[in-house]
């Protein structure tokens, strides 16, 4: 039975449909067998990013509509092997589903497929309630800035009220620089006020925005420090035990130059 | 007042001879039907031949000073065992509230009585909700978004990183909420 993973944030523009397409695409790298759903119905990216926009046929709609079978209804990545994308309708907007349709197609994946992610869309309402209905366990993407901080928090609140755990957190666009003159919280912070699981940090890497638009998840390009940052999400996901990279700049002349420039 | 010391036998210890026979003894009596305390003699600093109420040897030594804040004796409190996050609210008009964890920013806490945050306070903290203006609000570390005791809100000033250490808000004089670091309550 595979696992059934929500990937989530509250706020919009954090990385969540990157991070989806990311670790579903790596976690197939490391020979799993994964199926990303992209449950925004109305306002569907995964496709996209995944680069798989131009193969979609049928969508968990049509599914739930009984037009066509799950099975058939799965676009096949043909970069790596057992990787899956079910796209969301575009023409249908989140009150067309309801969260115990999500849940059966959640329920059917997991029998065929190691890893289940599901790209949940913005929001705390009903795009949010389908997303999570069918999840045993959730990643919560968040930047380190106060807004997105604080609708992650709502989430969590809202994971916990529906026993959804182990709630496992990744820090996207992570900046070692801004942190080091103080501009930008750093992880502590930023787990001091979540106070969960922190799984994986991911630098700011402007590779990200060229790979949206080739559609090429940056896990394929293995140099840069998302992909890997990517990567070792993916195999801490597997259950490997690897520590957390500490991408802040350490070294006695950096420290020097953040004492002087420090805002206290 | 201490519940536990009702019945025993106290020494007044004044600090200076300001007081007459009549109101030591209306003292006296105060003391005896509010606290159930029977006062066994007086003791003034400067003077050693103090006048004796009673010829009674002396148990205990206590200085008194008054509280205008009313006992929370008999009220209820209740406990939170987790961190209210952003988007959820704790109320209890009942009594006071005690926090084992964070009020994040974006969550709410609000009491009939006193508000203990065993974390960082960075929401909202409503004390004294039905009208009680000696209601406070403790933290661990206070950094809360806004903080309202009966009627009165204090918003912008008390904004701020958390300090490191605990502290309680009250309404001070003129009628403003005042943070200060808490030493004893």
């Amino acid at each position: 039975m595979g696992r059934v993973i929500v990937v989530t944030s509250g706020k919009g523009g954090v990385g969540k449909t990157t991070s989806t397409a990311n670790l579903g695409t790596a976690l197939a790298l490391l020979d799993k067998t994964v199926a990303v759903v992209d449950a925004d119905v109305g306002l569907r990216n995964l496709d996209i990013v995944m680069g798989l926009e131009s193969r979609i046929v049928y969508t968990s709609m049509d599914v739930i509509e009984k037009q066509c079978e799950l099975s058939k209804a799965l676009v096949r990545d043909r970069r790596v092997d057992g990787l899956m994308l079910l796209a969301a309708s575009q023409k249908n907007n989140k009150d067309d589903i309801q969260p115990e349709q999500m849940k059966a197609i959640c329920d059917k994946l997991r029998t065929t497929h190691d890893f289940v992610l599901i790209d949940s869309p913005a929001g705390i309402e009903r795009g949010f309630s389908n997303a999570s209905a069918g999840a045993d366990e959730a990643i919560v993407v968040t930047t380190p800035d106060v807004s997105a901080i604080r609708d992650a928090d709502r989430i969590i609140g809202l994971l916990q009220n529906a026993r959804i755990e182990p709630i496992n957190l990744v820090i996207n666009r992570f900046s070692p620089q801004l942190v080091g003159n103080g501009s930008m919280m750093d992880q502590d912070d930023v787990l001091d006020i979540l106070n969960i699981e922190l799984i994986g940090v991911v630098p700011e890497d402007s590779g990200v925005i060229n790979s949206t638009n080739r559609g090429i998840p940056l896990v394929y390009e293995d140099g840069s420090p998302g992909a890997q940052a990517y990567m070792r999400i993916a195999r801490r996901l597997t259950g490997q035990r690897i520590p957390i990279h500490n991408f802040e700049q350490k070294g006695l002349l950096n420290n020097i130059v953040n004492w002087f420039t420090r805002k206290r | 007042m201490n519940r536990s010391l009702a019945g025993a036998s106290v020494q007044i210890d004044l600090k200076s001879p300001t007081l007459k026979e009549a109101e030591i003894e209306l003292l006296s009596s105060k003391l005896q039907e509010t606290y159930d305390l029977t006062v066994r003699g007086v003791e003034v600093a400067d003077e050693p031949a103090a006048p004796p109420i009673a010829a009674a040897p002396t148990t205990h030594v206590i200085s008194q000073t008054t509280d205008p804040r009313p006992s929370r004796d008999n009220e209820p409190s209740r406990i939170v065992p987790h961190t209210i996050r952003s988007g959820q609210t704790e109320e209890f008009p009942q009594g006071s509230l005690i926090i084992y964890g964070d009020v994040n920013s974006g969550g709410e806490v609000r009491a009939g009585g006193d508000i203990v945050v065993l974390g960082t306070l960075r929401g909202s903290a409503y004390a004294g909700m039905n009208g009680r203006l000696s209601a406070v609000i403790i933290a661990m570390d206070f950094a809360p978004l806004q903080l309202q005791i009966g009627n009165y809100v204090n918003r912008s000033s008390v904004s701020q990183a958390p300090r490191g250490y605990p502290e309680i808000a009250r309404i001070g004089a003129e009628n403003v909420i005042i943070v200060e670091k808490f030493v004893k309550f």
